[in-house]
């Protein structure tokens, strides 16, 4: 089938089989891989996008039922700068291997959007087999103490 | 404190992993596996399949891809699919359907059915003991039964028995799994003479994309191409070459991110074998990559262990006896022993006798490999854990205990330890920690009940033969590139650091490289080895090429002719005059000099022992009514030699000590009767969230140990995960006086207490 879907600002059709994931439609059909695919069962995280502003599951997420605006992880530096959350990653060694990191990256950013209670929690569908959590909260933190300031 | 080379390229989402590689009329290959654990496959009926939508074809053991087993020094025999119509586990990958997208391919490889003649399962390790078989020598060459008894002393059952105090405990932990967050996998592509591979060179010095590239010689990709995480690039050349029967010069693997790896990629994994052959076959690029269900089952685990240790001790605590015996689990074709009693027992306290053992039992399991401090990681909650119950047979502080048999060395070793500063650890971390603060009974806190559990922690300092070159650039750049692999070690900004170091020059004029078989062999991520081996071949390329620099300088017709030249701070320097490198390869109408350089170990092995160690600290607090089990403080103190990236090794080590977290109260692999694994993914095999995980505090004990190599430096990458599950159970027992001698400890083991 036919289907539209804006990522990173720029509309992109596609034809696809209805059971074709969003993560699938990215990496295999647009040749974005920033998303990562860990586990293809929502069990990981590493594929979080977000669409029309939320964080989503890209592989339990159908291609052709996507309507908002897609941002991954390579639509959120503007101008060659780092958004202020990978720039906290850097500077807090909030990754070691990188590959969770893009779906990190993404629930982090909605974690300083929603300005959410509980940091821990919040990112605990994001699974880092490095186990680089703490750096991950004190990187959260540190955009969030950032923001207060200004 | 140096902020990781690749994380910018890793937060953007431009680290292109071996996947992320898409190539024109790329097809895609999935795995078919097993369904049974025993047996051998009597038919494959593939009609259906290849007649699917898209498909392109279907291999199996009755029509398959030719494929040769490797077999390298190190890693031994490498098993490679479809070349035999066996299955030895549930999970075994038996056929291959390659079509035109990834889901015409996952949806053709249901259709494939596999009809068997199946023998029965054997999973249970404590149920088949009595097909346990001796387990090969240890490294060092320790047999599998070994003894160290004092002079006059018969038998370790007598030292034991002439111990005033003595205490003995069957331990057991459960079979694991890497879990790598990137699934193995690979794109291949034959006489990729589309791809620049420069293109895609994924390097981290942005400025530098893609000029002057320091090694040229891949250019061609006449042969195979292959791009999949692994663990050293030059391993995944020579498997190749291996098995495809082609020259390893006609492989060119390609790796500079790494999805994670923790031993589990040592080998080369099934789909990049797949991939490449039925690329060459069919004449076109093919991407393939297990499932996470089938990453349980197709690569390799770590063992399931079970240990019996008796420890025999005077009243002051002194040891007398040591008594460690060990089997494990090894899938049928015992290509892995996961050795816990010699390199735990062996080594870690002085004691006047020891006996060791390691048994192996052969089951319908799927294969075992190298996981994170393989072989000391489990042993060390044998022995941790019953050091800390004879502390209290004792009633003794564990850590006076343990600095009461301090090791000047492996037991019955005349080598001695090149240096230690363990008992600094200890002392540090008790500091730090708030020791004096624990009460042999722990505390309450409201409905929790509080524990603090302590552990020690060794890893053997180890490094391995290797060679990296060194090119000084016009520029005012050098470039320092080795094969090896960097899955999140940060061993790509070591070699930047020490580059640097070695030439006096600052870190932004550094460009490493690694990844690649183009580049020189050696800088395999594996034995906590990569910063050491590397590292001391990075100095010794410096020499050589500051060497020929000089040379260069004062040749003649060059700017120092005939003068006594010398090098520092990134110049050449004669007679009141000096140039950067750079002008001087510029006035010499050069581009660059290059060197090569290489280090391994060497002399100094018949000299001393050579460990990492450290002191493992944890606060653990057990709910009063639900009996859940929280650790909400952590401290490592480790002496690791020198620290070359402080903010790197930090990461290093407390990720590690999170493993020991996880080893302790998360995971485990059960594996059902007939074989098949009953929580293989990612929500049933458990691993530790964020909410899961405290902070963690890692602290250096910095004592530079240049008698191992000349950078001092000894490895961080394993130690982290020792002693640390011993610890949680040590403070659980703290905390609610149960003692735990199995793992993972679950809510279930914490039931049985009288609730006060």
């Amino acid at each position: 089938m036919q289907i539209s879907i804006e990522v990173n600002g720029s509309t992109e059709n596609l034809d696809v089989e209805p059971g074709v994931t969003l993560l699938d439609a990215l990496r295999e059909r647009l040749d974005v891989t920033g998303p990562k695919k860990g586990c293809d069962r929502g069990q990981c995280g590493a594929c979080t996008v977000h669409v029309g502003g939320r964080p989503v599951l890209s592989c339990l997420t159908l291609a052709a039922t996507v309507r908002g605006p897609v941002t991954t992880v390579e639509g959120l530096a503007a101008d060659g700068r780092l958004h202020p959350v990978q720039q906290a990653f850097v500077e807090q060694d909030a990754l070691q291997c990188g590959f969770c990191t893009s779906g990190q990256i993404m629930s982090a950013v909605a974690a300083v959007e929603q300005d959410v209670a509980d940091v821990r929690e919040f990112m605990s569908g994001n699974v880092c087999r490095c186990a680089a959590y703490p750096n991950i909260v004190a990187a959260i933190d540190q955009v969030r103490r950032a923001d207060a300031s200004v | 404190m140096t902020n990781r080379i690749d994380g910018p390229l890793k937060v953007t989402g431009r680290a292109q992993y071996g996947l992320d590689h898409n190539f024109p009329g790329m097809l895609y290959g999935y795995v078919v596996t097993s369904t049974i654990a025993n047996g051998e496959i009597v038919a494959m009926d593939v009609t259906a399949a290849k007649s699917a939508p898209g498909v392109v074809a279907v291999y199996s053991p009755f029509d398959p891809l030719t494929l040769r087993r490797p077999n390298s020094p190190m890693l031994g025999e490498t098993w490679v699919p479809l070349q035999d119509r066996d299955v030895a586990y549930y999970g075994q990958p038996v056929g291959f359907v390659v079509a035109q997208t990834y889901e015409q391919a996952r949806d053709a490889a249901m259709l494939v059915e596999v009809s068997y003649a199946e023998r029965p399962a054997r999973t249970s390790l404590v149920d088949n003991l009595d097909l346990a078989e001796d387990g090969p020598p240890a490294m060092d060459g320790t047999p599998p039964t070994h003894a160290v008894l004092a002079p006059g002393v018969e038998s370790i059952e007598d030292a034991l028995a002439a111990s005033p105090v003595v205490v003995e405990g069957t331990y057991s932990t459960a079979t694991q799994n890497h879990a790598a967050m990137e699934p193995h996998s690979a794109v291949a592509v034959w006489d990729d003479d589309a791809n620049d591979n420069d293109a895609n060179d994924n390097d981290a010095n942005d400025n530098d994309a893609n000029d002057n590239d320091a090694n040229d010689d891949d250019d061609t990709n006449n042969g195979l191409t292959i791009y999949s995480g692994n663990q050293g690039a030059s391993f995944q050349q020579e498997d190749m070459a291996a098995a495809l029967e082609v020259e390893p010069s006609s492989v060119h693997t390609i790796n500079p991110f790494v999805g994670g790896a923790f031993g589990g990629k040592g080998s080369t994994s099934v789909p990049a074998f797949l991939a490449a052959a039925a690329a060459r076959a069919l004449g076109r690029p093919v991407k393939a990559a297990l499932s996470r269900e089938q990453v349980f089952t197709a690569t390799a685990n770590r063992a399931e262990t079970l240990q019996k240790v008796a420890l025999g001790a005077d009243r002051d605590g002194t040891l007398i006896a040591v008594r460690h015996d060990s089997w494990c689990s090894a899938a049928l074709d015992r290509s892995f022993v996961e050795q816990t009693s010699h390199t735990t027992s062996g080594e870690w306290y002085a004691t006047r006798n020891l006996a060791t053992t390691q048994k192996v039992v052969p089951l319908t399991i799927p294969r075992t490999t190298f996981m994170r401090a393989p072989g000391e990681a489990p042993g060390s909650f044998a022995l941790e854990s019953a050091m800390d119950e004879l502390a209290v047979a004792l009633d003794m502080d564990p850590i006076e205990l343990r600095m009461r048999n301090s090791s000047t060395g492996p037991v019955g070793s005349d080598l001695q330890w090149s240096s230690k500063y363990l008992d600094d650890c200890y002392r540090i971390g008790a500091e730090r920690f708030g020791w004096s603060q624990r009460s042999a009974t722990g505390r309450e806190d409201g409905d929790w009940l509080v524990g603090m559990g302590m552990a020690s922690a060794f890893f053997p300092a180890l490094r391995f033969p290797a060679t990296t070159e060194i090119t000084l650039r016009a520029d005012d750049t050098a470039v320092v590139s080795v094969g090896g692999a960097d899955p999140g070690t940060g061993l790509l900004t070591v070699m930047s650091l020490i580059g640097a170091e070695s030439l006096d020059i600052a870190v932004e004029r550094i460009t490493p490289r690694l990844g690649r078989s183009a580049y020189p062999p050696g800088g395999l991520s594996g034995g906590s080895t990569a910063t050491a081996s590397v590292g001391s071949a990075i100095m010794v390329a410096a020499s050589a090429v500051i060497d020929d620099l000089q040379a260069l300088a004062s040749a003649p017709g060059g700017p120092f002719e005939g003068q006594d030249v010398t090098y520092a701070d990134g110049r050449v320097l004669a007679g009141g005059r000096s140039m950067t490198f750079g002008e001087l390869l510029t006035a010499l109408g050069r581009e660059s000099v290059s060197a090569t350089g290489s280090s391994a170990p060497g002399e100094e092995l018949t000299k001393h022992s050579f460990s990492s160690f450290g002191a493992q600290f944890c606060e653990v607090r057990v709910h009063r009514w639900t009996r859940e089990a929280r650790v909400s403080r952590m401290l490592g103190v480790f002496d690791a030699g020198r620290i070359i990236n402080e903010k790197a090794a930090r990461s290093q080590l407390m990720g590690g000590m999170i493993w020991g977290v996880s080893a302790a109260l998360h995971e485990g692999l059960e594996i059902e009767g007939n074989g098949r694994l009953a929580n293989a993914d990612l929500a049933g095999y458990l691993l530790p969230v964020n909410a899961d995980i405290p902070e963690v505090d890692v602290h250096f004990v910095q004592h530079p140990d240049t008698l191992h190599n000349p950078v001092g430096a000894r490895g961080v990458g394993e130690i982290g995960t020792v002693g640390m599950a011993a610890a949680v159970a040590n403070a659980i027992h703290n905390a609610t006086g149960i003692r735990v001698r199995h793992l993972p400890i679950t809510i279930e083991d914490l039931l049985d207490d009288e609730v006060s």
